[in-house]
């Protein structure tokens, strides 16, 4: 589904992502951690090419990112992205929120866009909601509207970067919960988060990133618990709060 | 006289506020724009039109630009009756627009970079970006200029009086000089254009409740 090759990317002379090679395939729930400026919410981005590479080459669908038939407004569609601070569009309702680009980019008359949106809007929790603007909205409802604006382009992947960080602790719960929902009805996920809990749940692979590179990939258990690496042995016992439960003895130590 | 005067500067005030504000958005597009040329022509146009008075402009396009055009077009605009006002809708829209558009521009670097990729990510097109995410704030972000631009450009409607255009204050000039009742004519045109730019504050107040500004532009602080 989605495929890195050897991608970099550099910011001036600062080198981001180092020869990141991945793939993530058709249903699989991928959670990316790691410290900040390690390069996962530029990774993340990346996919749907709000950040472009410099080097290598992403292929998601099948379709490569660097070739110029490409479309990438047609790709984007199938793309739905969730963003740390929400991005609503301040001007319009919840309701407008999530029909516009069924509307507009899926050609879906109004009464249909309006049924797609009503069922999100009560998948998540928020059908009473979908006449309020998103300034009456509190952080954990606009990140919802969020979520259902992008399932309601019917993606094929969904990419979440940090959604739950800008939020208060109590608010996380009900994003996440239906974040779940919908990784255990098959969806396509990559997320950046900093929720162990979500990933332990329901992540198929973590991958861990530091400096630009990815250091480990593995089931959360093995990443979580049982790293590899120094740095994330490092990183995991900081999260933790508590000494990471060492690896039993090898022989010879 | 007077009627007619009031009549030519509602007409002048009418259309040169829709005309500006439409050259004003297109050129504060091309302001914003990725490509080079159209944002350096955009400065050019600003630079041009907003560092020389307005009544030079309505002069311009009423003596000068008849002169420049080729094809004997010139000729034939002079002997239109009402190329005065054509005139000097010309010379107050470009004026205008000038500043409407930098206006705009300020409109749309108060937007957060992740409208942009929230429309971006979500399927529509550069045109839709604009029209559906990206326009729209920016309008409601600079209503309360704007709005007091359109009032100034009402004022200057009276340029028009250089031209020979017909409205209100050329009207008042004229009573005055045919039948020295300059009194009574001034205090028509001060109580009209006091009351004109009344209604215009409070459409402007209007818009201003209907577009529900005060929700619409707070969301981006929103957090937790």
């Amino acid at each position: 589904m989605i495929k890195f090759i050897n991608a970099s990317k550099w910011f001036n002379n600062h080198h981001v992502l180092k020869n990141i090679n991945l793939e993530i395939s058709k249903g699989e729930v991928v959670v990316i951690c790691g410290p900040s400026g390690a390069g996962k919410s530029t990774l993340l981005r990346t996919i749907n090419r709000l950040e472009r590479i410099d080097d290598g080459e992403i292929v998601v669908d099948s379709k490569y990112l660097s070739d110029p038939k490409t479309n990438l407004t047609t790709l984007r569609a199938e793309i739905g992205m969730v963003f740390q601070h929400f991005n609503l569009y301040p001007h319009k309702t919840a309701l407008k929120n999530i029909t516009l680009a069924p509307c507009k980019v899926r050609g879906l008359t109004r009464k249909q866009a309006r049924e797609r949106a009503l069922k999100l809007l009560e998948r998540v929790g928020l059908l009473h909601r979908q006449d309020a603007f998103p300034s009456q909205l509190s952080g954990g409802e606009q990140q919802r509207v969020a979520i259902a604006r992008s399932l309601a382009m019917e993606p094929k992947v969904m990419l979440f970067d940090e959604p739950t960080s800008a939020l208060d602790p109590e608010l996380i719960t009900d994003v996440l919960d239906v974040m779940i929902s919908l990784a255990k009805e098959g969806m396509t996920m990559v997320v950046v988060t900093h929720e162990i809990g979500f990933a332990q749940k329901v992540a198929d692979r973590v991958v861990f990133m530091d400096a630009g590179e990815v250091l480990e990939v593995g089931c959360p258990p093995d990443i979580f618990i049982n790293p590899q690496h120094e740095r994330t042995r490092e990183f995991m016992s900081k999260v933790f709060h508590i000494p990471i439960f060492t690896k039993p003895q090898e022989e010879g130590e | 006289m007077i009627i007619t005067g009031i009549k030519i500067t509602i007409l002048l005030m009418a259309i040169t506020s829709v005309t500006s504000l439409l050259l004003g958005t297109v050129v504060a597009i091309m302001r914003i724009s990725r490509i080079k040329i159209l944002r350096a022509l955009g400065t050019i146009y600003v630079e041009i039109f907003r560092n020389i008075p307005g009544l030079f402009w309505v002069i311009f396009f009423y003596f000068i630009f008849p002169e420049i055009l080729p094809f004997g077009w010139g000729a034939r605009l002079n002997a239109y009756p009402n190329y005065p006002v054509v005139a000097g809708v010309m010379g107050l829209t470009v004026d205008n627009a000038s500043y409407v558009s930098d206006i705009l521009r300020s409109g749309r670097l108060a937007i957060p970079h992740g409208q942009r990729e929230a429309a971006i990510s979500s399927g529509l097109n550069r045109v839709q970006q604009y029209i559906y995410v990206l326009l729209p704030q920016m309008f409601r972000a600079t209503l309360p200029p704007l709005g007091t631009r359109m009032v100034h450009n009402f004022k200057n409607t009276s340029l028009c009086m250089a031209i020979t255009a017909p409205e209100l204050t050329w009207a008042t000039q004229q009573i005055e000089s045919l039948t020295f009742r300059g009194i009574e004519a001034t205090t028509m045109a001060t109580l009209f254009y006091v009351g004109l730019a009344g209604v215009m504050a409070s459409i402007i107040i209007i818009l201003e409740k209907v577009l529900r500004i005060d929700i619409a532009k707070s969301a981006y602080q929103t957090r937790g």
